[in-house]
């Protein structure tokens, strides 16, 4: 039976998928546990304090730290590899290098953040792995961004699409960003305050900026994809890819920030700027889904990927709002921003990618997830962990920012108004990490089906004296590489 | 688009715009680590942080201090205070003058036209400038945090959460060292409904050996060890405490002015 | 090929996306249009125009200047009188009261009070030698140029706390004078004396 070419392209990328994704699930996990961990302090203080590693300046960082750098880039740059794969109707050659790459950059955040556990943290947000970490995180996205683009360069299907525009600029951003970041802040570091500014860019364009990219390229696949309607349109989404690459990069300096004004201007008029963008992604997905919403209720990972846009443009929105000199005097230093970031990172991104995942694995790898019906679990619970997690902070950062605008109110007051928001918060953790943990049984379960299918297949060989020829293609092509 | 160069190329138009903006440019403009003078005096500022203070710096960033505090004051808005020096040699006719005028709270150009009426009558003036913000009402600082307040930091800890109090001007308003220490130890016994942890590993608790220890921790009624022991900082808590001790944000600057009342040169 | 999941299955063949063509509405080209405009107003009125001293809630480097606070004449007359205390009153004495054989007096001297700004000025910062008659009694002095190591606004504090107390009543002394008459004297100024100090103008 000759295979399909998509299918020769899906299974190409089946080793380097599953060492990503299932590293990327793991500290999914990781990161559950720890904002879990970290939430509970606020209602007891007393918890867990005496163990220097757990204390919550150590713990907080981690958690954020692990679903960015351990689940958020890797599951998007497997996805993206796949995307890639997938649109340029090229499989992937020479696999045993990205899967170096996956295992080097799970490494590299062990690393980093065993030593933000340890206290060896860099001090800066989003930026907190030393050398140990970073240098092999940079390294590792190199050779996947690499292998990517030369998917992409000698691509046989020569028209793009857009989502190819979103991956490739993705795959561009983030070293310049990241090495900028590490070399002007860790390796040598600028003086006094230029360090928050150079702090702010990298962590905006890469919250904001690069999951924006790799998410929408991801979504303008799967929602035409599914209804089975044409994206609505390419130039709109043309447009979208420009405003929002050449307004979304100049966000991120904070209203108040210690810095001459001309600099918190400049973000915020991108922030204005930014209603464009979003205004034309919401159009475009909308668009191309209007009509089929309810008769694709079913399908799972639609719901993920149609999710995952909303929250894109509910957290757009909240950017701008914090961005608006009158409104940041209420929602700075506030849980408002955390709200937004949670919102962008695990509403719009990780969702995203939950949706992504669950479509393209089994295809990859050739096995059905252990138990496909979890997955309706899992957005249930996760739509409402994001719901009991995103509105109490988001709520409760706007009080606590008048309170904090009103001098009269003590600060001790402060505190204990928002004890009842965190408490809900901390319910909508517990939810999270319950639906992650369905999601880690999935794909842990389907992986290690395909190693036994693997050892299976390897001992049956060595066992039979037949043919051996046969025996190879056989072996080689449930290995996904083309014989 | 058509083709991946053209997607490179507008990759670096935008990522580049928004380096030679957020990266370049300032660190050309503020780069540089130039001290400023404190508002009409010749002393520098800010002058370095004593050696204990930057080892604590350190620890507030192993710690992770600035998931919860912030160190930027924020500044809303500046008003003067036209306060009168001198009745000159007609009291009756200044008197008249400022009658009818506000002398609190007022902007400039108000501030100015009082003290030309003042003069006018015969006396003399002066206009006390005065930052106003919630930040500053609450006593968290004197005026804006600015450029020249992070000079020798590094790294910079702005934080960007309060979910404790802003911690740019704490060498100021909490100068007692004790106090610091009992705070870091059991924050609950000193403010009360207090969401901070207690960072006891920083401390350690030990019998005493006949005299307490000059370094022990002074309690207050009520909290405390247990009968026949003290708890004595660790280096790490010492430095810490410097650090927090060496917060200041209350002299005027060029960019931050305000009038304060004495300025004193130092020898 | 490998069992469907069903809960992600498209109902359609596994094609890939197409993207339909029509143009981008104009509407949304006049909102971008629009919202440059207005961040370009905004830019205007916030941004201080790069200006590194500009921070908010000032709106440009004129307004900062004006929001700065003059040195009140009670700041001078304090930092005036620290800096004496240092450096003058070793040899005047604190209160001005002058040492027999070592420095005269500055309360009540004709040379603080009615000579003028210029020569009391020019003292500090060109050193004296000689004779010089002060308060009706010849001192014979070598005085060295205590004000050339300090800056215009440093001496101008010191020499408007002389004249301002102990019973001296004259005008303050600005950093501006200082810097005029330091200009007048020269880099190195020979020590005056009695006779090039009468020389020179009130």
């Amino acid at each position: 039976m000759p295979d399909s070419p998509d299918l020769k392209i899906d299974r190409s990328c089946c080793v380097p998928l599953l060492a990503l994704f299932g590293g990327a699930t793991l500290w999914l996990g990781v990161s559950s546990v720890l904002g879990l961990l970290a939430s509970i302090k606020f209602h007891a203080p007393d918890f867990l304090a005496n163990c220097a590693w757990l204390t919550y300046g150590r713990l907080q960082p981690a958690a954020d730290d692990a679903l960015l750098y351990g689940f958020c880039l890797p599951a998007g740059l497997g996805v993206a590899l796949w995307l890639l794969a997938r649109l340029s109707q090229t499989p992937l050659h020479g696999a045993v290098i990205p899967v170096f790459a996956a295992n080097l950059w799970h490494l590299g955040v062990l690393v980093g953040l065993v030593a933000i556990l340890i206290g060896d943290s860099t001090g800066f947000a989003w930026l907190e792995f030393p050398r140990g970490g970073s240098v092999p995180i940079f390294f590792a996205y190199l050779l996947l961004a690499l292998w990517a683009m030369m998917i992409f360069a000698g691509r046989r299907e020569r028209a793009l699409y857009p989502s190819q525009w979103f991956l490739v600029a993705a795959l561009f951003w983030f070293p310049w960003i990241y090495s900028t970041a590490n070399l002007f802040l860790v390796a040598w570091p600028v003086r006094g305050v230029v360090q928050a500014v150079i702090g702010w860019w990298f962590a905006n364009n890469l919250l904001v900026v690069w999951t924006g990219l790799v998410g929408l390229g991801v979504a303008f696949y799967f929602l035409p994809k599914f209804t089975g309607r044409p994206l609505q349109t390419h130039y709109l989404a043309l447009f979208a890819f420009w405003t929002f690459i050449l307004f979304a990069t100049w966000c991120g300096i904070p209203p108040g920030a210690p810095v001459p004004a001309w600099l918190p201007a400049l973000s915020a008029v991108a922030a204005a700027l930014l209603i464009v963008p979003l205004l034309a992604v919401g159009i475009v997905g909308w668009r191309t889904v209007w009509g089929s919403i309810k008769s694709k209720w079913d399908n799972g990972p639609f719901c993920f990927v149609g999710f995952g846009v909303d929250c894109f443009c509910l957290s757009g929105l909240m950017l701008m709002a914090m961005a608006c000199p009158k409104i940041s005097l209420v929602t700075q230093f506030t849980w408002f921003g955390s709200a937004e970031t949670q919102l962008r990172l695990y509403g719009f991104f990780a969702m995203t990618m939950f949706g992504a995942v669950y479509y393209l694995l089994p295809r990859a790898v050739g096995i059905e997830f252990p138990f496909p019906k979890l997955a309706r679990v899992h957005f249930w619970l996760s739509l409402a962990g994001i719901a009991l997690l995103i509105l109490p902070l988001a709520i409760g950062g706007v009080i606590q920012g008048l309170k904090l605008q009103n001098p009269d109110v003590a600060f001790a007051d402060i505190t204990k108004a928002m004890l009842p928001f965190l408490r809900i918060s901390t319910t909508g953790l517990l939810f999270l990490l319950l639906g992650n943990l369905l999601f880690f049984v999935n794909v842990m379960g389907l992986t290690l089906h395909w190693k036994v299918a693997l050892l299976k297949k390897f001992i049956a060989f060595v066992k039979s004296p037949m043919d051996e020829t046969s025996a190879c293609t056989s072996l080689r092509r449930d290995k996904g590489v083309q014989a | 688009m058509k083709n991946g160069f053209l997607v490179f190329l507008a990759s670096l138009i935008a990522l580049g715009g928004s380096w030679c903006g957020f990266v370049l440019a300032p660190v050309l403009q503020l780069g540089g680590g130039k001290q400023t003078t404190i508002l009409n005096s010749t002393d520098l500022y800010p002058v370095g942080r004593p050696g204990m203070a930057n080892q604590g710096l350190q620890v507030y960033r192993a710690n992770g201090c600035a998931a919860c505090h912030t160190e930027q004051i924020q500044q809303s808005g500046v008003t003067c205070d036209v306060v009168l020096t001198s009745a000159g040699k007609s009291p009756l006719a200044v008197t008249n003058a400022i009658s009818s005028l506000k002398l609190n709270n007022i902007d400039k150009v108000a501030a100015d036209a009082a003290v030309d009426a003042i003069t006018a009558a015969g006396g003399k003036a002066e206009i006390h400038i005065i930052a106003t913000g919630p930040d500053i009402t609450r006593g968290w600082g004197r005026r804006r945090s600015v450029v020249e307040d992070f000079l020798y930091d590094d790294p910079v800890q702005l934080g960007s959460l309060r979910i404790g109090p802003d911690l740019a001007d704490v060498g100021t308003s909490r100068p007692d060292a004790n106090w610091q220490l009992v705070h870091l130890f059991a924050p609950q016994s000193v403010v009360t409904d207090s969401a901070m942890p207690p960072f006891r590993y920083l401390f350690h608790v030990q019998r005493i050996n006949g005299e307490p220890s000059p370094d022990a921790l002074v309690f207050p009624k009520g909290f405390g060890p247990r009968a026949g022991y003290e708890v004595v900082p660790t280096p790490q808590a010492q430095e810490l405490v410097a650090y927090l001790l060496s917060l200041h944000t209350d002299v005027p600057l060029h960019d931050a002015p305000f009038t304060q009342p004495l300025v004193v040169s130092k020898p | 090929m490998s069992d469907e999941l069903k809960s992600s299955t498209p109902p359609t063949p596994d094609t890939e996306p197409v993207a339909a063509r029509s143009p981008v509405p104009i509407w949304i080209i006049v909102l971008t249009l629009t919202q440059l405009f207005l961040g370009m107003v905004y830019f205007d009125h916030h941004s201080g125009w790069f200006n590194s001293q500009v921070y908010g809630p000032y709106a440009s480097s004129e307004e900062l200047e004006s929001y700065q606070p003059k040195s009140g004449e009670a700041a001078m007359l304090a930092r005036g009188k620290a800096r004496y205390d240092q450096v003058c009153g070793l040899c005047h004495g604190l209160n001005g009261e002058g040492k027999p054989g070592q420095a005269p007096p500055f309360a009540g001297s004709e040379w603080v009070n009615t000579q003028g700004i210029q020569r009391f000025t020019s003292i500090p910062l060109g050193g004296l030698s000689g004779q010089l008659v002060v308060k009706g009694q010849t001192w014979s002095l070598s005085m060295p140029a205590m004000g050339a190591a300090m800056s215009d606004a440093d001496l101008a504090d010191v020499l408007t706390y002389i004249r301002n107390s102990w019973g001296n009543k004259g005008s303050p002394v600005t950093a501006a004078d200082v810097k005029a008459i330091r200009a007048k004297l020269g880099a190195h100024p020979q020590p005056l004396t009695g006779e090039s100090l009468k020389a020179l103008p009130e």
